[in-house]
């Protein structure tokens, strides 16, 4: 068999030329679906980190009534013993840290008018552990220092719609345990930007002190666990889900992608485009291809009817012509891997941005990832598409009539 | 019955239209040949008398309309193509008019291709492609492309790829058409010299006069008719008249 590779393999030298525009195409077909696929890989590992690093963290670990809780009471439904949960998640590998959140509802008011909010009371402390930062635009974050109990931050278009700024007063709104109204002072420390409009204009952060001096409380509504790595987390999930079975009340364990309502809606996204994008590149290679080899076919009909008048069986010429699209799917895919690779380098190395994708305020950064996996799937896709492209010139090229290719000029 | 090739009354028509039903050529009317193992034999005639619908009718690439043919006892007609391609690789080596030889590969790797689709091992392989190119004086140039071959020594390589896997029977089809005379001379005396030392069966067409004083037996068509069949030994020619008158 290594004559007829050999065999192959010279053949697809016959027409440089033409051998040469294949590979262009094939080449560039695998650049572009790398780069597009390194450029969504880009964005869904930034938005990834990017949504556990605002705060999200790897792990949460709610009670099982949690998300039966009605909203405007949300502590009812709250960890009890959050401290002695927290020290039991600490004691698990690859585990940073453990900050206690309480994510309520409730109106924020200036003096003259309320506007609703979604906030959250966060330990500044255990968020600077986790490393967990707020996109704070003007001001400062939250300060974990003794008499910093009563600083808030609040989103840019809270901000606005309050007309309000670093340093002002507000007053915060919000059912405690009871079913009482309650309310707290906090000065303004910092604004926030997320990114998100919508997010921006219902945003509010306070600290836990606070949050648990408004709602009459010392309960919390979740743990959020940091972990050393993302990878790590199906791993330490399995090891913490039995840990917290024994703890007095019964807790749910979720993991960030759980919660990643957004990334996970964006990752489909990306990936139907990149569905999309090989769908359109496997026709493109097909239907180009088709037409390649079968002008290949037709220069050397009469050394196919040679090779037949010889006795070489049929099913050999559909290989050979099989073989030398794969051979030529080979080369194209290495062409395109090394190529679109070092079209990723340069444009990583541009400093490009995109403009801010709709819903967003902040430019992106224009990032190509290298992919192993985008490439031996690329490179499968192109070499699949030459190998269905040659079916109908072998088939065809196996089926001449001997006598009449021996005499074909 | 008992020769290499039994051809029996054999014709081959050529349908020219498709659309206007029984619009057709005939190439052969009723031809008969029989060849003994070890002939040497031209098939003569000029151009359109049918000399190479009979080579490829004998070589199994085509199949004759009526008669029968049988090679080497096989009755031809009854085959499968599968069985008429095992055929062809085992028992016929093939020259052609144009050399034909697969231009990606060298002289050797030509003459080594019969055996690799028969499935012969490389080392043996290697031993018989040596031998084939030596008995046609082409050791030295084993290695080069036919592009960088004159068109003698193409035709020669060409020879050698019919030999190699020792058929039963080798065709050519005009052979020495694409040759100058001094070239077509050698060749046609190089394909007697392995008719006698190998044994090897040959069955060539020409239309040269000259070449047919080499030949030990002359097959003469005219229109699709074998008109003569005359052996020459020792200069003694001995000739009988075949065929009827056509219309």
């Amino acid at each position: 068999m290594g004559k007829y590779l050999l065999l192959a393999f010279r053949n697809i030298f016959r027409n440089r030329r033409r051998t040469l525009m294949t590979l262009c195409m094939v080449g560039g077909g695998v650049a572009g679906l790398l780069l597009a696929g390194g450029y969504f890989a880009f964005m869904t590992h930034g938005l990834r980190e990017s949504t556990i690093n605002n705060g999200l963290g790897h792990i949460q670990i709610f009670t099982a009534e949690h998300f039966k809780r009605d909203e405007t009471r949300v502590l009812d439904t709250g960890i009890d013993n959050w401290r002695q949960v927290a020290a039991t998640i600490t004691t698990g590998g690859h585990v940073r840290g453990v900050a206690p959140r309480i994510e309520f509802y409730g109106m924020v008011s200036n003096g003259v008018k309320a506007v609703g909010f979604m906030g959250s009371a966060v330990d500044p402390a255990a968020e600077d552990t986790l490393g967990f930062v707020s996109r704070v635009e003007t001001g400062n974050d939250l300060d974990s220092k003794p008499g910093g109990e009563v600083e808030a931050l609040i989103g840019k278009g809270l901000a606005k719609s309050m007309g309000v700024g670093v340093g002002d007063g507000l007053t915060v709104l919000a059912m405690t345990a009871d079913g009482a109204l309650n309310g707290v002072d906090v000065q303004i420390v910092g604004i926030v930007n997320t990114g998100v409009a919508e997010m921006d204009a219902r945003y509010l952060r306070i600290t836990l002190a606070s949050a648990q001096r408004l709602l009459q409380s010392d309960r919390v509504t979740n743990l959020v666990v940091g972990l050393d790595a993302t990878d790590n987390t199906d791993k330490v999930a399995a090891e913490l889900a039995p840990r917290l079975q024994g703890l007095p009340q019964q807790m749910i364990l979720k993991k960030w992608i759980d919660l990643a309502t957004y990334y996970k809606q964006v990752n489909t996204m990306f990936n139907g485009i990149f569905l999309f994008m090989g769908v359109i590149v496997f026709f493109m290679v097909l239907m180009s291809s088709v037409n390649t080899l079968l002008m290949s076919m037709f220069e050397r009909t009469r050394e196919i009817g040679t090779m037949l008048a010889m006795g070489t069986p049929r099913s050999w010429i559909v290989a050979l012509f099989m073989l030398e699209a794969t051979l030529l799917g080979v080369m194209g895919a290495i062409v395109g891997v090394i190529g679109g690779n070092l079209l990723g380098v340069l444009l990583n190395s541009s400093g490009l941005h995109m403009p801010p994708p709709p819903g967003y305020t902040v430019a992106i950064a224009f990032r190509v990832l290298h992919v192993p996996a985008q490439m031996i799937g690329s490179s499968i896709l192109v070499i699949v598409s030459l190998a269905f492209a040659s079916i109908l010139p072998a088939v065809r090229a196996s089926k001449l009539q001997i006598a009449e290719a021996l005499s074909h000029v | 019955m008992d020769g290499l090739v039994n051809v029996e009354a054999v014709s081959r028509r050529f349908t020219l239209d498709h659309e206007k039903n029984g619009a057709y050529v005939t190439a052969l009317i009723d031809a008969s040949l029989h060849v003994s193992a070890g002939e040497f034999l031209a098939i003569s005639g000029p151009s359109g008398s049918g000399k190479s619908t009979l080579l490829n009718l004998i070589g199994c690439i085509d199949k004759p309309t009526t008669g029968s043919i049988h090679i080497d006892g096989v009755d031809t007609s009854s085959l499968k193509p599968g069985e008429m391609s095992r055929l062809r690789r085992e028992k016929i080596g093939f020259v052609f008019q144009t050399f034909n030889l697969i231009p990606v590969f060298t002289a050797a790797e030509n003459v080594e291709y019969p055996l690799l689709i028969k499935g012969v091992l490389p080392s043996s392989r290697r031993k018989r492609v040596a031998e084939a190119l030596e008995s046609v004086g082409l050791s030295a140039r084993a290695n080069q492309r036919p592009d960088l071959l004159s068109g003698g020594e193409r035709q020669r390589v060409a020879v050698a790829r019919a030999i190699v896997h020792r058929p039963a029977l080798v065709l050519a089809d005009e052979p020495t058409a694409n040759l100058d005379t001094k070239n077509a001379t050698q060749l046609i005396d190089l394909m007697h010299d392995l008719n006698r030392r190998l044994g090897l069966t040959f069955i060539f067409s020409t239309h040269d006069a000259r070449l047919l004083e080499h030949t030990d037996r002359i097959v003469r068509l005219c229109d699709g008719q074998v008109i003569s069949d005359s052996r020459q030994s020792d200069g003694h020619i001995e000739m009988s008249i075949q065929g009827g008158s056509r219309g």
